[in-house]
């Protein structure tokens, strides 16, 4: 009885797998229905950041695309590896997963995983060392923050120039989080742009060691403000809405980033973008294409995946010519910010 | 007491059963409220406690996850619990409330890491004890200068473990960002430890090793685990079979008694304070040996001492019901996942579900302090109505288990 009808469940899997692999290949590959999973980092879907953007770009992809998306929030850095493995062990087609505090996860599973893609935002498959180990079944989403942190580096530069700032003193700064590459990126390109429109600016840079608690990112705003510091650009994720309440308080302007942070405070006159939304959905729709590829792809202005936007702030029409004018430049490859903070 | 073994089989199931009544009833009270939320808030709550089920025990899963690798990752969150949990439970014994769990854990980790990177070059024979024996002394000096406070100058032990748990967690964030753990790629981790210094797992990470269908390498179950349940068994003895332990539960019942009955409480705080704190550092010894192996930011925001306070609660202080408080803890922690992408829940119902056995097991926890099963106090105060009944059931127990 009990082996009748496993045998009969045998035959008709059989049969089902067979009719399945007709499908797809007389229906022309269209029929395939591609399974993409997200793994957030610890922050969460609603960090109003890079989770966030991400879950935006799938969400994109589901309206254009036949996917079908599921997403799993990251609780603890303990959930990392369970997470990717738990999509990869279900065959998806993209596993991707958000930010640098993955690399070593991604890196692991992706190893065993072969089959199965990955696309990891801001990182690589890495081992504990932190050094890339180069599987081809892992594509990097980087960005070039310094395109991003330029844009609104030369606005802080022009706004200082012409005395239009809250207290022109020709003095801004920029609060890091941790002094990491994709942190002085930022920092990099937003001093670059600030030293070519307004030469004899002062840049300060601080870092809070700290990219959760808003209260360490204050205090360092605090201090930059005191030395005079009138437009704060925060690098610092959800520590640096401390960066832009200080601002606000102190009654001069600041600048978001990662994502449009205008609704985090009235101070916040413009916002540095990393758009991780542009690169997830690239992501997926390169594997729906089938084009694939291991290996780093970079956004950047010249593709559209970074930028800028301006907040509560109305730009004077000279000072927005000079912005487009420099975006031009930048798209066009005649004018590259620099990765490294420049002296 | 003149009882034959039967009756005394008899009132012994008795007590256990009554004994299980209250943690359970809190667990079956957090279920239902947080079935009670998902339906409210447009959700499938039979749908959710399905990803959970089958997230946390490999049980009913419905959209092709690999059961096995489901328990495995249960089983890689529950054991650290395992050894926090009697950090927990062994100072609630001696009448002290030891929050100090998770500093304890991270001075653990930190001494392992440490040695397991000064002496990476040493075999495991020689490197793996000294890992894990160093975690320990860390763990317990962590807590012994609680224990000590509190024997000497009567500073509160809840004070100065929670506020030893800052100075942990800052501690390690001193030692990886800019410090002088860092590893020189800019990134807030330490170098990875030796390979001596590593647990075994129960599985080679061998990629052509094909088991239940995934390789090998995805079971990350270790040793640890086997470390873990002496622990338990350690923990259980030294209560009930060793004279320390007969002093702990005097100390915890009535300071002044025991004082009267000849035992130095300050030595008894003092140790143990030690003791406890031991447990949690190999608890944190045993997370970088035997799963991560280097100290990363993660470590900022570990949670596994304070669950274990919920665990130690759940379990009664007992062996066996820390080993089912955790197990039940880290099936919740691994079914979230599994929960919002099935289900589309979001995994923050797991933290609901947690607050809410912890909130009813609180709730309670003074009462059953009173139980004389527990608290071996015969003139317990009259107990309110629903309470009686368990009360007086467990009253009429012998206690089989002192003299």
């Amino acid at each position: 009885m009990g082996h009748s009808r496993l045998k009969f469940l045998g035959v008709a899997g059989v049969a089902l797998m067979l009719l399945a692999a007709c499908g797809s290949s007389s229906g022309g590959g269209t029929t395939k229905t591609f399974k993409i999973g997200l793994v957030t980092d610890i922050g969460g879907l609603n960090d109003k950041s890079f989770n966030h953007l991400a879950d935006v770009g799938l969400e994109k992809a589901k309206t254009d695309f036949k996917i079908q998306g599921d997403v799993v929030e990251s609780k603890s850095g303990d959930d990392y590896v369970p997470n990717l493995t738990n999509f990869a062990s279900k065959n998806y087609d993209l596993v991707i997963g958000v930010g640098f505090l993955m690399q070593t996860a991604v890196g692991t599973v992706s190893g065993q995983f072969p089959n199965v893609h990955f696309a990891i935002i801001d990182g690589a498959g890495t081992d504990a060392n932190f050094n890339d180990l180069k599987h081809t079944n892992v594509q990097s989403l980087f960005f070039k923050e310094q395109d991003a942190g330029a844009m609104v580096g030369a606005l802080a530069g022009l706004l200082e120039k012409q005395g239009k700032s809250k207290k022109p003193a020709h003095v801004i700064s920029a609060v890091g989080g941790i002094s990491i590459p994709p942190v002085n990126h930022y920092i990099a390109g937003y001093k670059w742009a600030a030293q070519m429109e307004d030469p004899g600016i002062k840049v300060l840079v601080g870092y809070s060691n700290n990219f959760t608690d808003p209260a360490k990112c204050k205090n360092v705003a605090v201090n930059q403000i005191s030395s005079k510091s009138d437009i704060l650009f925060q690098v610092a994720g959800g520590c640096g809405i401390g960066v832009l309440q200080a601002a606000g308080q102190a009654g001069v302007y600041s600048i978001g980033v990662d994502a449009d942070q205008k609704d985090s405070d009235s101070s916040v006159i413009a916002s540095a973008l990393k758009k991780v939304d542009v690169a997830t959905y690239t992501a997926i729709k390169n594997v729906v294409n089938g084009q694939f590829q291991g290996g780093a792809l970079t956004f950047s202005i010249a593709n559209d995946g970074a930028g800028y936007a301006i907040d509560n702030f109305s730009v004077p029409a000279d000072i927005q010519t000079t912005l487009d004018d420099l975006k031009a430049k930048i798209k066009a490859g005649t004018l590259t910010p620099p990765a490294d903070i420049p002296a | 007491m003149a009882t034959g073994p039967g009756p005394r089989l008899a009132s012994a199931f008795r007590r256990v059963a009554g004994g299980f009544a209250v943690p359970l009833g809190s667990v079956v009270f957090a279920f239902a409220v947080g079935g009670l939320i998902v339906a409210i808030t447009g959700g499938n709550p039979f749908a959710a406690y399905q990803g959970l089920m089958c997230g946390g025990l490999g049980i009913g899963c419905a959209n092709g996850e690999n059961s096995a690798l489901q328990i495995s990752t249960t089983i890689v969150f529950f054991t650290p619990l395992l050894m926090t949990g009697v950090a927990v439970a062994l100072p609630f014994r001696a009448g002290l409330f030891n929050i100090g769990a998770e500093g304890q854990l991270l001075a653990g980790s930190v001494a392992c890491t440490v040695i397991g990177i000064k002496f990476s070059g040493l075999p495991a024979p020689i490197l793996l004890p000294m890992v894990l024996l160093g975690g320990t002394l860390a763990g317990a000096i962590w807590a012994g200068v609680p224990g000590v406070l509190k024997a000497t100058i009567g500073a509160h032990e809840v004070v100065t473990t929670i506020m030893l748990n800052y100075v942990a967690q800052w501690l390690v964030r001193y030692l990886i960002v800019g410090g002088p753990l860092q590893a020189s790629n800019g990134f807030s981790a330490s170098s990875p430890i030796g390979a001596g210094a590593r647990l075994p797992l129960f599985l080679p990470n061998d990629p052509g090793l094909i088991i239940f269908g995934l390789p090998a390498g995805v079971y990350r179950v270790h040793t640890g685990l086997l470390i873990g349940l002496a622990a338990l068994v350690i923990f259980a003895i030294l209560l009930w079979r060793t004279s320390l332990g007969y002093e702990i539960r005097a100390v915890g019942q009535s300071q002044r008694a025991a004082r009267y009955g000849g035992i130095n409480v300050a030595r008894t705080i003092i140790v143990t304070m030690l003791i406890a704190g031991a447990f949690s550092g190999l608890a944190g010894a045993i997370q970088i040996a035997g799963v991560d192996h280097n100290l990363t930011d993660k470590y900022f925001n570990d949670t596994t001492g304070f669950d274990a306070i919920a665990v130690a609660l759940l379990g009664l202080g007992s062996a066996v019901g820390i080993l089912f408080a955790s197990i039940l803890f880290g099936a919740l922690h691994a079914g979230g996942s599994v929960m919002q992408a099935d289900a589309g829940i979001s995994s923050s119902l797991v933290q609901i579900l947690q607050a809410l056995i912890l909130f009813s097991i609180a709730a309670n926890f003074l009462r059953v302090l009173r139980l004389p099963a527990f608290g071996r106090r015969p003139s317990a105060p009259a107990p309110t109505a629903p309470a009686a009944a368990l009360m007086t059931e467990a009253a009429k127990a012998p206690t089989g288990e002192t003299t």
